[in-house]
């Protein structure tokens, strides 16, 4: 028993190794930088200059944005470019098992959603004076979003390639195709029931929501089933991600 | 237990069975406690594979990976805390600086909080690094580099060292060093895997060798027993005064001639029976008026060795380099 808690621990311990030593070696990386940072920024932009939109409501979009896209863009980068480089053997070879290793790289893109996501949120606060509904609610939504979204991009990351641009194009590609049917630039009541329908499959819709719920104080969809599709939704992505681990070592890639 | 690999039947096959490739193809072999074992093959032999499968990096086909006991398919994690990994490529963060990357390497093998410092700087000292401590990877020379990735790999002393062509590409001062590195790590009692295609590194540090062409192992034995089985890739090496290639023509037509090979300003003659060449060639150099400067029997070296079994031919290839010094036996140089 003492063997297994030690080891727990020990698996624990390595994966907050992995989340921090690819925070300091990643965050100043170009593609990082303009991939996971600096896009959701363009996004919100690009969409809502010029748009009747409310400051809390531009808020709770730029939010589910800011977690959505820098989660999501932190393992299509940081994966191959270590199979590039061979740092990743270095990571595979350690004692320590696949799933701590994937975790630690989930951390990585979770910590930066949240830090850009803060950012976005102080801009609402100081430079637009919105007033957060629900902060619980909130703090809750951009965690839980932000370690969803990160293995989503975890799926793409582990596809064996050592070109982060074979991953990062058809990742990025998802997730604009995401982004359009799942309420975020169109809220979910003015849509059709086909096109809610088919939002309902995205977990973007759940993370929009929770923070509409969070921010204006009101959403479609009861604030548990978001945080449970979120919840759910992180584990599930980790599956394909592990099967592709294991693939890439049968393949030799 | 005596026995830190052992190899049962080890296969890889890249691809469906009837189109794929099969990289290694059924290897059977063991590695001692404290040895430093070499695997030696040209490239695309199956060096890296092998050792892939080894380091769990790479899941066989078939067959079956013990290290100190640990089923590696069943018991990988146990296997892993033992294994220390240099691949071909300085695998360092290039971000963090050599203190930095240490540092992290000790975690993510949990050396104990306390002793990550000592050992870091240990290393650091051992391996010239520690006056560039604080300074990024990305500043480093290859050999810095090479220095820092097999300090990162032995931080958690592993029980068993993998090597994968420590050398390549490194000026003769740095190669020195890691040799010298490699052997003091031995001397502390790390069993050493060595993957090389570089002849000499081999015979200047393996205890054994195995030659692996073709996914599958041709010879393994020490250095000096493949040798003294390959004793038809004897030579003389003859150098005459003036121009050779004018003097020379002759030479490859002398009874017991295999091959002639050209090194350097010296033609090497490879023969079954140096002494029987010997009285040829000087009657040779007499009939042709020409004098020699200098005349030398070579045993085989473990190059010629290396290329009979994998099929190149005896002498043909880096015969000027520094690597190519065959095994000499009695110093004949006359005038």
């Amino acid at each position: 028993m003492n063997q297994w808690i030690e080891r727990i621990k020990n698996e624990w311990a390595q994966a907050w190794t992995v989340a921090v030593k690819d925070v300091r070696v990643y965050y100043l990386r170009p593609g990082m930088i303009m991939f996971g940072f600096l896009m959701p920024f363009f996004m919100f932009f690009s969409f809502s200059v010029r748009r009747e939109l409310g400051a809390a409501e531009g808020l709770a979009r730029l939010l589910a944005l800011t977690v959505f896209f820098t989660a999501g863009a932190t393992g299509p980068f940081i994966i191959p470019t270590e199979r590039r480089i061979g740092t990743y053997d270095r990571l595979l070879a350690a004692p320590m098992s696949l799933l701590t290793l994937l975790l630690g790289k989930t951390a990585v893109g979770a910590f930066f959603a949240i830090m850009v996501s803060l950012v976005a949120l102080l801009a609402g606060l100081l430079f637009f004076g919105t007033i957060i509904a629900q902060p619980g609610l909130l703090a809750a939504g951009i965690f839980l979003g932000a370690f969803s979204f990160s293995t989503l991009g975890l799926v793409f990351g582990s596809v064996p390639t050592t070109n982060p641009g074979d991953v990062q194009m058809p990742s990025t590609l998802l997730r604009w195709g995401l982004l359009f049917i799942s309420g975020v630039f169109i809220p979910l009541s003015q849509m059709a029931p086909v096109a809610r329908a088919i939002a309902y499959l995205s977990p973007l819709t759940y993370a929009q929501d929770l923070m509409n719920h969070a921010v204006l104080g009101s959403g479609l969809i009861n604030p548990w089933i978001d945080l449970t599709v979120l919840l759910f939704s992180a584990v599930l992505f980790l599956w394909p991600s592990l099967w592709l681990h294991q693939r890439a070592r049968v393949l030799g890639r | 237990m005596n026995h830190v690999i052992e190899v049962e039947n080890l296969t890889k096959l890249y691809g469906r069975p009837e189109t794929g490739v099969l990289a290694v193809d059924h290897l059977n072999f063991e590695v001692f406690h404290g040895e430093i074992f070499g695997f030696l093959g040209p490239n695309g032999a199956g060096k890296t594979t092998t050792q892939r499968m080894l380091t769990t990096l790479l899941a066989p086909t078939e067959g079956k990976i013990l290290i100190n006991g640990h089923d590696l398919s069943r018991d990988s994690y146990l296997a892993k805390r033992q294994i220390g990994l240099v691949p071909e490529e300085s695998n360092v963060y290039t971000e963090l600086t050599a203190w930095d990357n240490l540092m992290f390497t000790a975690s993510l093998y949990r050396v104990p909080r306390l002793e990550r410092a000592k050992r870091a700087q240990e290393l650091l000292e051992t391996f010239g690094l520690w006056e560039k401590r604080d300074v990024k990877a990305e500043n480093f020379s290859k050999g810095m580099r090479r220095r820092l990735s097999i300090a990162m790999a032995i931080i958690h002393k592993p029980a068993l060292l993998f090597l994968d062509e420590p050398t390549p590409g490194l000026d003769a001062q740095s190669i020195r060093s890691i040799w010298e590195l490699i052997r003091s790590m031995n001397a502390d009692g790390t069993t050493i895997f060595l993957s090389t295609h570089q002849i000499e590194e081999a015979n200047q540090l393996c205890g054994r060798v195995a030659i692996i062409s073709h996914g599958k192992i041709a010879a393994i034995d020490t250095p000096e027993q493949l040798k003294a089985n390959f004793r038809r890739t004897q030579s003389v090496e003859v150098a005459f005064e003036g121009e050779l290639a004018e003097k020379s023509s002759g030479l490859a037509e002398l009874l017991g001639v295999n091959t002639q090979v050209k090194v350097g300003d010296k033609m090497r003659l490879y023969t079954e029976d140096p002494s029987a060449l010997l009285p040829r060639l000087i009657q040779y150099a007499e009939s042709h008026a020409l004098r020699i400067i200098s005349l030398n029997t070579l045993g085989p070296s473990l190059e010629d060795v290396f290329l009979e079994i994998t099929g190149g031919q005896v002498g043909a290839v880096g015969n000027e380099s520094q690597n190519d010094k065959p095994a000499r036996r009695g110093m004949g140089g006359r005038k």
